[in-house]
């Protein structure tokens, strides 16, 4: 319950406070009856939570293929590390590094609502399907043609927003930004996505992340209105060109900064100096300079 | 009735030759100080012109004094709003330029100047900045008409002139003009005193005298731009601001103040008033017409025992109610009614009056010869050179007829003295125009007196300050004796 609790972090928008309503009403109607969930639901909790990081038997995305993941630790550790990662890497434990190294340094963020009961329901879960020939979760298909201009253009606008996401999600630049997106850049509030294709490791990967952004922040905010198959590829699009068109030095942003508010000021003051037109400024000068109060006797 | 008193003035412009004596005796007392340069606490102005600042009166610029809105009067230049809005900034007050960069010259280049194919001058330099300027104007740039057709042309008074009355003031055979002194009025209902944030200016319960607290002054600037006179300056170089105080250490001690004191003209009288403070507010309030009336009832008839019997009972010394009785400004503002507040449009209920200017009678072309003397003596006064309307906008808050009560009763009193002394008027003429004056013979008389063979004692009336009781407010006037020496907070010291 803890876990869930978690998941309305500080950063959370006001829409959300309706959701806190639901949830803690929810909450108590869940309090009434001991939980017992179905294998259905622990399915849509991996859909939502998980599979945009990992695949059974599909193989790696950002994070490790699942498949047997019972073989390789025991019960007690993966509970553990799903439960907090982080933890798991600060402690030292040489297993959690192996795999944070594989993840190129992308550590599993804290996962909303989750339990011990849950992991261990997760990892029931996992067995079940590594068993089966054929998990549901093998892995999405995403299209593998090539990038064409067009993509990465249509990518940029449903970026800024100058396209709309069709279930009316928001664009990306609300909290993130680009290397040259524009001169002021987008949102500081999530992570420069510059590198983000780079970082998770390609193009399936990334399109995997993008049908269910699983982390605490992103979760709430595109959980009802998702981005479509056809936007992910655009998006998918633009990313890797922006990786590719950045180079390695952000030292350009800070003067473009100054100087945006440098401009910003001088357009200010200019402002004022349009509205206060008519302002008092001395008497003498512009009587005896023949200005507009110059009448003669 | 709550009765106070008030040390008033009148200056008499009739007599004014405008010789600027006041001003360098007030300047040689009080502002000779840095900071204080371009102060002039008392100016002498030629009207028309545009004064000291530049157009002083016009309160669309400076948005001095208290204006009517909402049946109830506020201050032009801040209202409670405004003033928190405007504290760091307060839009409305003269430049330095308005009022004039004060310079010297170098003197000392008469002396160390390098030899050369010419005399070595001495060359203006700021006061301020201590570089060299180019004087571009000065306090008085604009006297006796000086720069006329910038000055003279925009002095706000000509408002609501005629073209042909405004040619008439500059054609150069009839030019015309006369002299202006300007001190703190000591007003009634001071816009200064009304607009501090801080509270530092205050008006004397006693004597009525304006002053600001050195102390308490934040250099909010608020009463510079608040008086419609434009009589507070600010000193930028204690950050304080400063203003005229009726030179009160002179007063206080039985001398007139040091512009009255010298004045070669005589026209200065002071004297002072009991008047009802409970209708203050009620008489700032009244509209435009009715306000020099209503100024003049404010003030109370010193002889009544109504009043006596109230001035005592609110403290006023029975020296002050003598003093009051044998006032000069009583007779001319009440008696007589021929001193006129400036400006009581400004609902300041200034205590400065003025005795309107006589000038020649329009002159008449005829021929070769210019006609200078008309026939009609009864009405010339609306002849006059300086038209009416255009005294009437100086003390008449724009409407004529008190004004005009004030020239014809003078005009009446000159004529009644020359069928006296000259003959060549008929002493019946001479009747009838003061009849129509609204004059007696012994009135005119007194008017004569007073104007022409003035005593020092008969103009300056100073009541009695009574010093030695004012510690009593404050402290035991015998403990304060036994526990003062010459002080450790502020005791004599050497040097400056």
């Amino acid at each position: 319950m803890i876990g869930i609790e978690n998941k309305f972090n500080k950063s959370t928008q006001v829409k959300r406070y309706r959701d806190i309503k639901f949830l803690v009403g929810a909450l108590m109607v869940l309090g009434a009856f001991p939980l017992v969930a179905s294998a259905q639901e622990t399915a849509a909790y991996f859909k939502q939570n998980c599979y945009s990081c990992h695949t059974i038997g599909g193989g790696r995305l950002v994070g490790p293929d699942l498949k047997d993941v019972s073989n390789r630790k025991d019960r007690d550790w993966l509970v553990r590390f799903i439960l907090n990662p982080q933890a798991m890497i600060d402690r030292g434990d040489p297993y959690a590094k192996q795999i944070l190294e594989e993840a190129r340094g992308v550590v599993m963020p804290p996962v909303a609502g989750l339990s011990r009961d849950r992991a261990d329901q997760i990892l029931d879960f996992i067995e079940v399907e590594s068993a089966l020939e054929k998990s549901q979760f093998e892995g999405m298909k995403f299209s593998d043609r090539p990038f064409t201009p067009a993509d990465v253009a249509l990518g940029h606008a449903l970026f800024t927003g100058r396209e709309k996401f069709k279930k009316g999600g928001p664009p990306c630049i609300s909290c993130h930004t680009v290397r040259g997106l524009t001169l002021l850049g987008g949102g500081r509030l999530g992570v420069d996505l510059t590198k983000v294709s780079e970082r998770i490791g390609g193009r399936k990967p990334l399109s995997a992340w993008l049908v269910s952004p699983a982390t605490v922040t992103m979760q709430p905010v595109f959980r009802n209105n998702p981005l479509d198959a056809e936007e992910i590829l655009p998006l998918v699009a633009y990313f890797e060109d922006a990786a590719k068109q950045s180079g390695d030095d952000d030292s350009v942003a800070p003067l473009a900064f100054f100087l945006m508010g440098l401009a910003g000021m001088v357009l200010v003051l200019g402002l004022f100096d349009v509205i206060w037109k008519n302002r008092f400024r001395g008497v003498r000068r512009p009587l005896v300079a023949g200005g507009e109060m110059r009448t003669s006797i | 009735m709550n009765v106070r008193s008030q040390v008033s003035m009148v200056f008499h412009l009739d007599k004014c030759i405008g010789c600027h004596t006041c001003s360098i005796a007030c300047k040689n007392i009080w502002t000779d100080r840095k900071g204080t340069d371009y102060m002039w606490w008392n100016n002498v102005e030629t009207k028309p012109g545009t004064g000291f600042p530049t157009r002083w009166e016009d309160q669309d610029k400076y948005k001095g004094g208290w204006e009517k809105k909402n049946g109830s009067i506020n201050l032009k230049s801040t209202d409670k709003k405004r003033i928190v809005l405007n504290i760091f900034h307060n839009p409305h007050m003269p430049s330095m330029d308005d009022y004039y960069e004060p310079w010297t010259y170098d003197y000392q280049n008469l002396f160390t100047a390098k030899e050369g194919p010419d005399q070595p001058t001495a060359l203006p330099v700021s006061k301020i900045t201590g570089e060299q300027i180019n004087v571009e104007s000065g306090p008085n740039w604009d006297d006796d008409l000086g720069g006329s057709p910038i000055y003279a042309a925009n002095d706000p008074n000509l408002d609501g002139l005629t073209q042909d009355q405004k040619d008439q003031l500059q054609a150069i055979e009839r030019l015309v003009f006369f002299y202006f002194p300007r001190i703190c009025n000591h007003c009634l209902n001071p816009a200064c005193v009304a607009s501090c944030p801080s509270g530092a200016l205050y008006k004397r319960g006693e004597d009525g005298i304006v002053l600001i607290d050195q102390k308490k002054c934040r250099a909010w600037r608020s009463c510079v731009s608040a008086c419609p006179y434009k009589k507070t300056y600010f000193n930028w170089f204690t950050g304080k601001s400063e203003k005229c105080i009726l030179c009160f250490p002179r007063v206080e001690t039985g001398q007139a103040p040091a512009c009255f004191h010298t004045c070669v003209g005589r026209i200065r009288y002071l004297g002072v008033l009991l008047y009802d403070a409970d209708r203050i507010e009620e008489v700032a309030n009244l509209p435009d017409e009715e306000l020099i009336e209503g100024h003049r009832s404010l003030i109370l008839d010193p002889h009544d025992p109504e009043v006596i019997k109230a001035a005592k009972k609110n403290g006023i010394p029975d020296s002050v109610v003598a003093s009051a009785q044998k006032s000069p400004i009583y007779k001319f503002v009440i008696e007589w009614r021929i001193a006129l507040p400036p400006h009581i449009e400004y609902r300041t209920m200034p205590m400065l009056y003025y005795v309107p200017p006589m000038s020649p009678v329009m002159a008449v072309r005829q021929g070769e010869t210019i006609e200078h003397v008309s026939d009609n003596l009864f009405h010339d006064i609306e002849d006059a050179r300086i038209p009416m309307k255009f005294l009437a906008n100086l003390f008449g808050g724009g409407h004529e007829a008190k004004v005009a009560y004030a020239l014809r009763k003078q005009k009446a009193v000159r004529w009644y003295r020359r069928a006296v002394t000259v003959g060549d008027v008929t002493m019946e003429i001479a009747k009838e125009m003061l009849n129509q004056a609204d004059c007696t013979v012994e009135e005119a008389e007194e008017i004569y007196r007073l104007t022409s063979l003035c005593t020092f004692e008969e103009r300056f009336v100073i009541p009695p300050s009574h010093r030695e009781e004012a510690i009593e407010m404050t402290q035991d006037p015998h403990e304060r004796r036994q526990s003062t020496g010459f002080g450790f907070l502020s005791g004599p010291r050497r040097g400056l």
